[in-house]
């Protein structure tokens, strides 16, 4: 089963060093979109991600804002180039103090 | 001397990490997924205005790979990827990858900022689409040039209000 917070990283089985590889990370989570009302947005504290930041060997890579229009469970695919063995960071935040996060060693050949 | 900001919200939120604050307090604080924390709802051109000002933006057909399904079953969910053929070195690289969807009441779906230790300038999610109509990309190199691309998405069932 899956619960709310759990966070997910693929990553190719071997790099070749220097090389530059492609990652996917998803998180399970709602990602609330905005409600409407007779037309009307509703204003309340939506449950969105809104800021997911990437590191490889201690290093951010890259950082992406986003909002309530990227889909439920929210998924990244991005590239990192593998100058060295390293852990892969990934760490989700959300609107409600939420800090999701997951790591995995990337073997380098 | 910089002259120093702080906000207030900025300025709650350290005080509430440190335990000055309630804990009922230091939640208000966390409490940012209200309206007023999202983009304004605007037409997509005011968008692009506000992101970038009277930029000159030009055509990255040649540049940027976006890809989208020509039909989107469910406007809930579509696969993007956007790839972006530059170098990225600390000389000359990809700094951020825009998506905006024209027909979206807020626009812009996601801002992916990059360094050169992104290796390849390529960005993969799913997308919210509350409407048939364009998704484009738009790629700002570190020099702060400007390039984008437009794809048109028929949606069958909408992504809702968004």
């Amino acid at each position: 089963m899956s619960t709310l917070g759990e966070v997910r990283i693929r990553v190719p089985g071997s790099v070749a060093r220097g090389s530059v590889a492609r990652a996917r990370a998803l998180l399970i989570h709602p990602n609330e979109r905005v409600e409407r009302k007779d037309g009307k947005a509703v204003d309340r504290n939506y449950r969105f991600v809104n800021r997911v930041v990437v590191s490889y060997a201690g290093q951010t890579i890259s950082e992406f804002e986003t909002s309530t229009s990227i889909g439920e469970n929210p998924s990244f695919g991005f590239a990192f180039r593998a100058s060295e063995p390293g852990a892969l960071k990934v760490t989700f935040f959300d609107t409600h103090g939420g800090r999701f996060e997951a790591a995995v060693e990337v073997k380098v050949a | 001397m910089p002259k120093l900001s702080v906000t207030r919200r900025a300025l709650l939120a350290g005080a509430a990490a440190a335990g000055l604050v309630p804990a009922w307090r230091a939640r208000d604080v966390a409490a940012q997924g209200t309206l007023a924390s999202l983009p304004p709802e605007e037409p997509v051109d005011r968008t692009m205005q506000r992101l970038f000002g009277s930029r000159p933006i030009r055509d990255g057909a040649t540049l940027i790979n976006l890809e989208l399904p020509l039909i989107a079953e469910d406007g809930g969910n579509v696969a993007m990827t956007v790839e972006v053929k530059s170098p990225m070195t600390r000389e000359s690289y990809v700094k951020a990858i825009y998506v905006l969807s024209d027909r979206n009441p807020r626009p812009l779906n996601a801002k992916f900022n990059l360094t050169p230790a992104s290796g390849q300038a390529y960005v993969a999610t799913s997308l919210r689409l509350a409407d048939t109509g364009d998704v484009r990309a738009v790629a700002e190199m570190q020099d702060g040039a400007l390039f984008m691309v437009k794809r048109s998405v028929r949606v069958v069932v909408a992504g809702c209000a968004i």
